[in-house]
This record gives structure tokens, C-alpha cells and sequence, in this order.
């Protein structure tokens, strides 16, 4: 059942009490954005999403524009406040006689508001995503690694833009499908191209917990007989007379090992 | 004040090579323009991206350990030849470069210290981690106490094979790598025990405890050196292993390699 809060109010007071009322409305919404303009703002500050977000392409831009990250998501929110404040006033004082326009506005507004958040934190985790990778294959001298930071970016990007077209109720359908076949084929080939790795990790992960053999042991595995020299998580090695094997730890399973004692 | 200039000139004359040790990246684009003679770079780290670089493994504070380290590695890598007049410039007394040194380096005996970061079994940083931890136990001691300790490094498989454990090896089914903090602090409560330490080419700790037993035999290391420092020469010689020794007497941190002593640091400098 749904109540009609304008007329209720207007049987509560009299015509000029509503109009009152509205402005009280109004006065208490600006009151109340400003303060959620302040909380957000220290809020987000003693979180250190200042220096979080500090570098991203985002928050230059927002910087060139003379406000911050914070100073946009903070003023956001105040917006949100204070517009539903004069949405609020104008139906009690019902200076406007469009009920379901504005009832339909109220709605869609806190998905504005959600979409243009979501639009932002994907821009600034898409940048911070890129630095983190970017950092990590700092070492790796290869020019082809560059690709994947730019990967990972735009993968964040495609997302936010999907949460947020996801929102506004504009139909994602077709790249919702793009996204199911861009991951897919991201978890298909990661686990064909390391198959091999995966398995080798698990032997390996036995192999360290339970120490069958130890460095310094005389062993064969797979017809290579020598001494141990290295148990990692991927490979084994060992080495004789001169010739280091380097073995797979898949294959140590596989094969079985002997250990050789005198 | 030309005078000055013109003794400053007579020692940068004909430079086959420069070699700018720690460079900011604006000192070393005045120097990248230079045609006449080569650029390299000796620091810990490639800062400004020179395409001669030559990676200082630990900040030698003493500038004859530097430029000793320079110029191996660089005439390790071929940057340089064997008979090249190479200007170092270096800074001696805080962050600016203020000294300028002329080697021949054909007059310059190698002392293989490049050779035991870049050419050993273990992996350089291994090897790095492995001193640091010798520095800092020569410079604070177990309690206050001087202690001795002797780390052997790489080929641990063979090490093993040539030692034998003095008691139960307190590192026995753990998976511990040098340069993790903790172990830095469980090497150096360790080190009160007799025997060495055997660290594989990875950098995992293998034993503690271990009594080395090489053939000491043509073993020539400088009289006066304990039984330690004579396991470490014996043990490097027998096996492609490095040896890490700190002495108990005097303090000293010594690194050897195929029996002979390649590096000697005073850890009270570091």
C-alpha cells in the first residue's frame, strides 16, 4: 500500500504549513549534505585513499581541474543529498503536479549515483592495477611484457563500464557475452599454456613438505643417477659427474625414485 | 687556478673509458654525450639505464674496493680491454662526485672478486645476503661477544658429501633462504655452534653443524689463519663452492674461492 505523503502532510498542516515544511526540507538538506560532504571527506582521507589514489592518470585529471578524487566522490555524495532534499521538497510543497516523473526520477537516481562511483573507482583500480603489474615485471627484460599492465588496465576498465552501464539499465547483453568469452578463453589458455607448471607445483609442494630426499643424496630418477643439489617447487636438480640434471618434479613422481645408499 | 686544471687534465688525458660510479641521472647524461671514449656505469642498481652497467654487488665503502670491482667486471663483461687507461669518477665523501682515479688496467692484478659474485655456482644475491649476514655478525657479535662463523655456498650437494654432521642439523626439513629477515637473526643464535653453515646455490640453508672434511692437501692460505679459515680454503678447492669465513680473532669477513682468499672486508666499516 502506498502512502500519499503529500496529502497526508497536507492534511497534517495547512497549505502555508507545507510550504513551510518544504523550505524546512530544503534548509535541513543543505545542512545534511554539507555534513555528508565532511564526513566523506575525512572518512576517505583517514583511509588513505589520498595517497592510494596519488599518480593515477584519474586523479591528475581531477587535480587540473582544481578538485581532488575525494573532493569528486565527497561532492557526489552531497549532491545525491542535496538533490533528494529538493526532490523531496518540491513533492511535499507539490509546486509541480508530476508525481510519476518525479517518482520515477527518485528511483533512478541512486543508480546514477552508483554508476558514476563505480565509473571511478574502476578508472582509478584500472591505473593502480596497471602500476602494481607493471612494478612486479619490473625485472623481466622482455618488450613484449609491456602488453600486459595495458591488459590488465583495460580489463578493470571494460568492467567499471559494465557495472555502470549495468546500472542505467542500458542493455549489456552483448558485452556481458564478449566478457564471458574474453574470460573463458583467459582461464582456458592460462590453464592449457600451465598445465605443465601446475602439475609440477604439486609434486613439488609434496616433495618440500615431506623431504623423500634431501640435498646431498645420491638418486635416480628417470635413469639420471646423481647427487641432489636443489629441491624447488618446480624442478629438482641433479648432478653428476659434471652434468646437472634439471628435473621436473611431475617426472620424479611419474617415474618413481630411487635412492641410492652404499 | 689553471695549474689545477691542467693536473686534473693530465690525469683524464687519452681516457680509453669512463666508469662513473653511482651517477644521478643528470650527471650522467653530460657524460652519455661523449664520443671519444666510454661510458660505464658501476652502481648497485641501473638508475639511469647506461648500456655498460656494471652491478656493485654490496656498497664497498673503501674506493680501491669499488674501483677494483669495476673494472674486473667490466673487463669481465669485455667493455673494456685488457690494456685500457680508464678515469673513475667517484664520490668518496657523501652523495656529489669528488674524486677522480686513473687505472691502467693492464697494470692491475684481477683478485677474482667479480669472478665470485658473477661466475659461481650460487646465484649472485645469494652470495650477497650470504656476506651480509657475515658483516653484521662480525659488527655486533653473538651477546657482545666476537664470534667466528664459516658459510659454505653453493654446490651443496657435493659439500654434504664431504662434511659430516657433528650433531642432529637444526635446519633439517625446514625451507629457509638466506635473506628472509628472520633468518638473519636464527643464523646468528646459530652460530654459536660449531661446525658451518651449507647454503645451496638457491640460497636455502641445508645444515648447520657440519664438520668439513676436504683434502687440505696444496691448500696455501696466509700463516697465522685458524683451522676455520683453512677448512674454507680446503673446502672451495675440493668442490665449486665459495667460502664465507668470519674470523674470531681479528674480526675480518674473508671470501674464498677455489682455495684462495678473493675479498677481505673489514665489517666495522659497513
Amino acid at each position: 500500500m502506498q502512502i500519499d505523503w503529500p496529502e497526508v502532510v497536507r492534511t497534517v498542516f495547512s497549505e502555508k504549513g507545507a510550504f513551510v515544511l518544504a523550505l524546512g526540507i530544503l534548509v535541513l538538506g543543505a545542512v545534511m549534505g554539507y555534513a555528508v560532504w565532511r564526513s566523506t571527506r575525512r572518512l576517505l582521507t583517514e583511509a588513505g585513499v589520498d595517497q592510494a589514489v596519488e599518480g593515477t592518470p584519474f586523479e591528475r585529471t581531477a587535480r587540473g581541474l582544481g578538485t581532488s578524487t575525494i573532493g569528486l566522490v565527497a561532492n557526489l555524495a552531497a549532491l545525491f543529498v542535496y538533490v533528494g532534499a529538493v526532490i523531496l521538497a518540491l513533492n511535499v510543497s507539490q509546486l509541480f503536479d508530476t508525481v510519476v516523473f518525479w517518482q520515477r526520477v527518485t528511483a533512478f537516481l541512486p543508480n546514477l549515483f552508483v554508476a558514476i562511483f563505480a565509473l571511478i573507482v574502476g578508472l582509478i583500480a584500472g591505473d593502480k592495477a596497471r602500476l602494481v603489474v607493471s612494478e612486479r615485471l619490473r625485472s623481466v627484460k622482455v618488450p613484449e611484457v609491456g602488453l600486459l599492465p595495458e591488459l590488465v588496465k583495460y580489463s578493470i576498465f571494460y568492467l567499471a563500464a559494465l557495472v555502470a552501464l549495468g546500472q542505467l539499465g542500458v542493455a549489456t547483453e552483448a558485452l556481458l557475452i564478449l566478457l564471458a568469452a574474453y574470460s573463458f578463453g583467459l582461464v582456458f589458455l592460462i590453464g592449457l599454456a600451465f598445465k605443465q607448471l601446475l602439475a609440477a607445483a604439486a609434486a613439488g609442494l609434496y616433495l618440500v613438505l615431506t623431504q623423500p630426499y634431501s640435498i646431498g643424496d645420491e638418486v635416480e630418477i628417470d635413469d639420471r643417477r646423481g647427487i641432489v643439489q636443489e629441491v624447488g617447487m618446480l624442478v629438482t636438480h641433479v648432478e653428476s659427474d659434471g652434468e646437472e640434471y634439471v628435473i621436473p618434479n611431475q617426472r620424479v613422481f611419474d617415474s618413481g625414485i630411487v635412492r641410492v645408499r652404499e | 687556478m689553471s695549474e689545477l686544471a691542467d693536473l686534473l687534465e693530465d690525469v683524464v688525458a687519452d681516457a680509453d673509458a669512463v666508469f662513473l660510479f653511482s651517477p644521478s641521472g643528470s650527471y650522467y647524461e653530460r657524460f652519455a654525450e661523449f664520443d671519444d671514449s666510454d661510458v660505464v656505469v658501476v652502481a648497485t642498481e641501473n638508475d639511469v639505464d647506461a648500456d655498460a652497467f656494471v652491478e656493485l654487488p654490496l656498497e664497498f665503502t673503501d674506493l680501491s674496493g669499488r674501483v677494483r670491482f669495476g673494472i674486473e667486471g667490466a673487463l669481465g663483461q669485455g667493455i673494456v680491454d685488457e690494456d685500457a687507461e680508464v678515469v673513475c669518477v667517484a664520490d668518496v665523501f657523501g652523495g656529489s662526485p669528488d674524486t677522480v682515479v686513473r687505472v691502467n688496467t693492464d697494470e692491475f692484478s684481477p683478485s677474482g672478486v667479480y669472478d665470485l659474485f658473477v661466475d659461481s655456482r650460487a646465484e649472485p644475491a645469494v652470495i650477497r645476503d650470504v656476506l651480509e649476514v657475515a658483516v653484521e655478525l662480525g659488527k655486533k657479535g653473538q651477546k657482545g661477544k666476537p664470534v667466528g662463523a664459516l658459510f659454505v655456498v653453493g654446490d651443496a650437494g657435493k659439500v654434504m658429501n664431504k662434511s659430516r654432521p657433528l650433531s642432529y642439523n637444526p635446519f633439517e626439513k625446514s625451507h629457509v633462504h638466506v635473506g628472509d629477515p628472520i633468518v638473519n637473526v636464527m643464523l646468528k643464535e646459530f652460530s654459536r655452534l660449531d661446525g658451518a653453515f651449507v647454503i645451496s646455490d638457491a640460497g636455502k640453508i641445508v645444515s648447520a653443524y657440519r664438520y668439513l672434511e676436504p683434502s687440505a692437501e696444496g691448500v696455501d692460505i696466509p700463516k697465522g689463519l685458524g683451522a676455520r679459515h683453512m677448512a674454507a680454503g680446503a673446502i672451495t678447492r675440493d668442490t665449486n663452492a665459495v667460502a664465507i669465513v668470519l674470523s674470531e680473532s681479528d674480526g675480518l669477513v674473508r671470501a674464498f674461492k677455489a682455495g684462495e682468499i678473493v675479498l677481505e672486508l673489514d665489517p666495522e666499516e659497513y
